[in-house]
């Protein structure tokens, strides 16, 4: 702990010491307490850096585990292998599970009209994933064929989930989150020309490279000091 | 520039802790009362000392909600004392800069 922290875990009465410089709180201390007062708050109310990394390998895992089942199919059916399909739900269990963990954690006792807009986004970007993948259920029933079946789940879901992200997160004032969802759309979009296998390669690696921008972003934001920014 | 030209009422660890700690919230949001007792770490009476010096200076605001042992109090940093959050850190800069 440091002398500025030590100070505030005081019996935070000691504000007539502390109003000068004269065994008090020095500008110093004063910096280093704000700091480190901003800091943990800033890791308190936001979800960590590191699920952000942890859904950049989710992504290069999962859809690399689909590219790599799928790319020597013959004939090629569209559906990815037992072993990929397993290890993409796993991750994405986890993901959901962490995810619900920390988004709960950081918005414990915190209310009001972000708080409010963040739910009612999070609910529609969720209506907007059951939708995008809904369709393909109907798209399959109909019989069509194998590269177009393998072909949509890999880049239009995302396509569509992202631009609905782009659209509606500058409602927020979620720059971050806008830029994130734009790359996503971005990335589906050119995943499309990558052919029926190709597009997860695309997707894999695209993915991954956004989502770790996200987390260096994000891990760079909570760490920016207040004093000497 | 010398330490006196700092805001007093901020310029105390346990109120410049509640202070940085509600400004890290998007403005409007209010924060529950005992989370930031778990943030701050501070006893429950000491922490209503400090709010209501803040409350005073309206730098916060405090709200209780529902009876007994459902209710809660939340905690919103106003305009005024973000701006003199601000005001205190830019101060702040400028006393580190000519040390």
């Amino acid at each position: 702990m440091t002398q500025a922290g030590g100070a505030a875990r005081g019996d935070g009465n000691g504000e007539d010491a502390g109003r000068t410089g004269d065994g008090g709180l020095d500008p110093q201390q004063a910096a280093a307490l704000l700091d480190q007062a901003t800091l943990e708050a800033r890791r308190g109310f936001a979800t960590s850096p590191a699920l952000w990394v942890f859904r950049a390998f989710l992504a290069l895992i999962a859809f690399g585990g689909f590219w790599l089942s799928l790319r020597h199919q013959h004939p090629y059916t569209g559906l990815p292998s037992g072993w990929a399909l397993a290890v993409a739900f796993t991750l994405v269990a986890i993901n959901i599970g962490w995810s619900t963990i920390a988004i709960r954690r950081a918005g414990a006792g915190v209310s009001g009209p972000t708080q409010r807009a963040r739910q009612a986004w999070l609910g529609m970007m969720l209506a907007a994933w059951i939708v995008a993948y809904a369709v393909t259920a109907p798209l399959h029933h109909a019989g069509t064929s194998h590269p177009t079946w393998g072909l949509y789940p890999a880049s239009a879901p995302l396509m569509f989930v992202g631009l609905v992200g782009a659209i509606t997160a500058p409602a927020r004032r979620d720059w971050p989150m806008t830029g994130i969802c734009l790359a996503v759309a971005a990335i589906a979009a050119i995943a499309g020309f990558g052919g029926p296998a190709g597009a997860w390669l695309i997707l894999a690696i695209g993915l991954c490279a956004a989502l770790l921008c996200a987390a260096a972003y994000r891990a760079r934001q909570q760490g920016r000091s207040p004093v000497r920014a | 520039m010398t330490t006196d030209e700092l805001d007093p009422l901020i310029h105390v660890p346990a109120r410049l802790k509640i202070v940085a700690t509600l400004a890290a919230l998007p403005q409007g949001d209010a924060l529950s009362f005992t989370r930031l007792q778990d943030m701050i770490g501070l006893t429950p009476g000491n922490l209503i000392v400090h709010l209501r010096k803040l409350e005073d200076a309206d730098y916060v605001t405090s709200e209780k909600t529902g009876n007994g042992a459902a209710s809660r109090t939340t905690v919103t940093l106003t305009e005024h004392g973000r701006t003199a959050l601000q005001t205190y850190t830019a101060a702040l800069r400028d006393l580190l800069g000519g040390l």
